[in-house]
């Protein structure tokens, strides 16, 4: 064989891997879609806009936390009541390639918008806490992780715009060790349930 | 239920066994779907939004490994539960009356009060996913009043969702459409304001009730499960629900093919419909609904030489409208029930064999629940409701023989069907899976009166009933 037909066959082989592998992907993301749209959006809502506030919004959460959450929920290591409830049994299934499919889809949706204002003192006291922490108390700005505008990074999830009643819930269950969550263990420990209803206030209004 | 569904009201023979209402939650499912009852149910057997959407998705979402088949060109032939989806139900009840009851055999004489039922129902259930899209509730059940074990509620569905292409989480109609097989008219329904599910989900099945009812409820005059019916519905953005179904006769025992020992035996077929919407916000969910049913059916004879089935028939029309709320907080959960019935009666067939006094007729019927429970554990329940119609001798008989004797507990001195009371139940769940209730029926008005209703000296009061239940599925 010639040096040319080798270098055409070559590139011809690997278009048509890529291109096998860019089907595969899509094939991914369909089923993903579907699987959010028939599925997931039962308690999620549509494209992750969750109507109950027992259920997240999922719609521009931060794919590298959605995919941690649902492994976690799948090993059966989350286990706060809801998880055990809910999610241990629908994350069961699932493959490593559908929970990183379903991880881009949702984070790939446009973030649900606020729609409660909450009550402006409380906002404003929940505001504080969210950039400045709580000194006294050795509680760091939930900003420094969650991002200046609460909207998430890498494996810190996003926070704006969620339900108030759901965040609250999480902080009481991660503080009272029901669902494992390292870093916030130590950074929740002192936070009092006011400055918790306050904080999620503020960031439900986001 | 099991107990005398084959009705004698059309020969005016009211019945005064209680049909304890169907109503069930099943762990089938659970384990199916590896999630808890509280996924699907407020206190079983209310379903939740998310329990309206699995039975009316099929009942087929898994989360066990599935054992499967497909062909070359991966098509699925096979998705079965690698365990089936079985479960089991017990209900252990005490019913005591205000006054006993007359002895069956013994003229003059009263009954034991206080009755225990060990069961008064034992149930096995095939509840989940038969295939990709195909699902199943099947219920079995043992009947403790009829020492009998048959069909129960059974609902076969079919369900998928319409793609309509475009890019993945594009906006469009989330559409589901479905087809539904069962065993009578809302058997297949997901709104606890229609009687297979409704409220109250267990009585006593020992204890009076009154002399009818519309054929779409639970009592003494429904069609029950002496239907088949077939049906086709959509669901249209987790909102709107539509139906429409046709049911025909199939009872189970007696003379085959049907003849005229059977009693009202559904003609043809009976159109049955269904609309609703309902409207999510926040932790509520808030639905208005009408259905209904014509049904043309055969009064039958009990006595006398079997004859086919010919001639005229009686013409049944309900339109039912109902409403729901719920609320389902963290700690508190409410519910309000509401449903009205309109039933048109045109008896032809019953007043040419003078069977009854009018050849029409009009019954109605109105239920009002409140509902609330405190962390799924501890919780109770309000129930008013009110039958009122046309009066009839023939329906409604005062009594009976040569010379009129009256008929004691059932009969009707006014010839009337109207009857009115409250329901009211404490409950308590120690587990998801187990409810100890405590429940006491009274009533204002019993066949039309609220002192000596019968002729025979009986208040309607004297009807009111102590029911305690223990109902445990596993």
């Amino acid at each position: 064989m010639r040096l040319s037909h080798f270098v055409i066959a070559l590139g011809a082989s690997m278009f048509c891997a890529y291109a096998q592998g860019a089907d595969v992907a899509n094939d991914a993301q369909h089923t993903a879609a579907k699987t959010a749209a028939e599925v997931c959006s039962a308690c999620h809502g549509v494209n992750g806009r969750s109507v109950s506030p027992t259920f997240p919004n999922l719609a521009g959460q931060t794919a590298a936390y959605i995919e941690i959450q649902l492994k976690a929920f799948k090993d059966q290591s989350r286990a706060d009541p809801d998880a055990q409830a809910y999610m241990w049994g629908m994350a069961s299934q699932l493959s490593d390639g559908m929970i990183g499919a379903l991880a881009a889809f949702y984070a790939g949706q446009p973030a649900a918008p606020s729609a409660k204002a909450g009550d402006p003192a409380l906002v404003a006291k929940g505001k504080r806490v969210f950039e400045e922490g709580v000194p006294a108390r050795q509680i760091p700005p939930c900003a420094s992780c969650h991002g200046a505008h609460a909207e998430g990074q890498a494996i810190f999830p996003r926070l704006a715009g969620q339900h108030a009643p759901y965040l609250l819930k999480q902080l009481l269950v991660i503080q009272n060790v029901l669902r494992t969550a390292p870093v916030m263990h130590g950074v929740i420990k002192d936070l009092t349930k006011d400055q918790m209803q306050s904080v999620v206030l503020y960031l439900e209004s986001m | 239920m099991l107990v005398c569904r084959r009705l004698l009201q059309a020969l005016g023979i009211g019945s005064c066994v209680a049909l304890a209402s169907p109503a069930l939650a099943v762990p089938s499912f659970a384990r199916q779907t590896g999630m808890a009852c509280a996924a699907c149910h407020t206190v079983f057997p209310e379903l939740t939004p998310f329990g309206r959407e699995f039975k009316l998705n099929g009942y087929v979402l898994d989360n066990i490994r599935q054992i499967k088949g497909i062909t070359v060109e991966n098509r699925e032939t096979l998705a079965l539960n690698s365990l089936p989806p079985l479960s089991m139900m017990l209900q252990i009840s005490y019913t005591h009356t205000a006054a006993a009851l007359a002895d069956a055999n013994v003229p003059g004489a009263l009954a034991k009060d206080g009755d225990v039922l060990f069961p008064q129902q034992a149930s096995f259930f095939y509840a989940g996913k038969i295939a990709d899209g195909l699902g199943a509730f099947v219920q079995l059940t043992y009947d403790g009043v009829g020492d009998s074990f048959g069909f129960d509620n059974t609902d076969i569905r079919y369900a998928k969702h319409l793609d309509f292409g475009g890019a993945p989480g594009s906006a469009h109609p989330n559409v589901l459409i479905g087809v539904t097989v069962n065993n009578g008219p809302t058997v297949q329904d997901v709104w606890n304001t229609t009687a297979a599910w409704g409220f109250p989900y267990s009585g006593s099945s020992v204890a009076p009730t009154p002399i009818t009812s519309t054929k779409l409820e639970a009592g003494a005059g429904g069609i029950g499960q002496n239907a088949a019916g077939i049906g086709v519905y959509t669901w249209i953005n987790n909102s709107i629900y539509a139906e429409f179904s046709i049911y025909g006769a199939a009872i189970r025992g007696g003379n085959h093919p049907l003849d005229s020992t059977q009693s009202n035996v559904i003609h043809g077929i009976s159109p049955y419909w269904r609309l609703a919407y309902e409207y999510r916000w926040d932790r509520y969910s808030m639905s208005f609904g009408t259905y209904g049913i014509q049904a043309k059916m055969h009064p039958g004879s009990l006595t006398g030489t079997p004859t086919p089935l010919a001639g005229p028939t009686d013409r049944y029309t309900d339109t039912a409208l109902d409403f729901q709320y719920q609320f389902i907080g963290e700690d508190h959960l409410f519910t309000v029930l509401a449903t009205y019935i309109s039933e048109k009666q045109k008896l032809d067939a019953s007043f040419n064999d003078l069977f009854v006094q009018n050849s029409s007729n009009d019954l109605k019927s109105l239920k009002l629940v409140g509902e609330y429970s405190y962390q799924r554990t501890i919780g109770g329940s309000l129930g008013f409701f009110n039958t009122t119609g046309t009066s009839d001798t023939g329906l409604y008989p005062s009594g009976s023989g040569t010379p009129l004797a009256p008929l004691p507990v059932s009969g009707s001195a006014t010839n009337s069907p109207d009857s009115r009371g409250y329901v009211a139940e404490v409950n308590y769940l120690p587990w998801l899976n187990t409810k100890l209730q405590l429940q006491y029926v009274a009533y204002d008005k019993f066949n039309g009166g609220k002192q000596n209703y019968d002729g025979a000296g009986r208040n309607a009061s004297d009807n009111n009933t102590l029911y305690l239940l223990g109902w445990v599925l596993f």
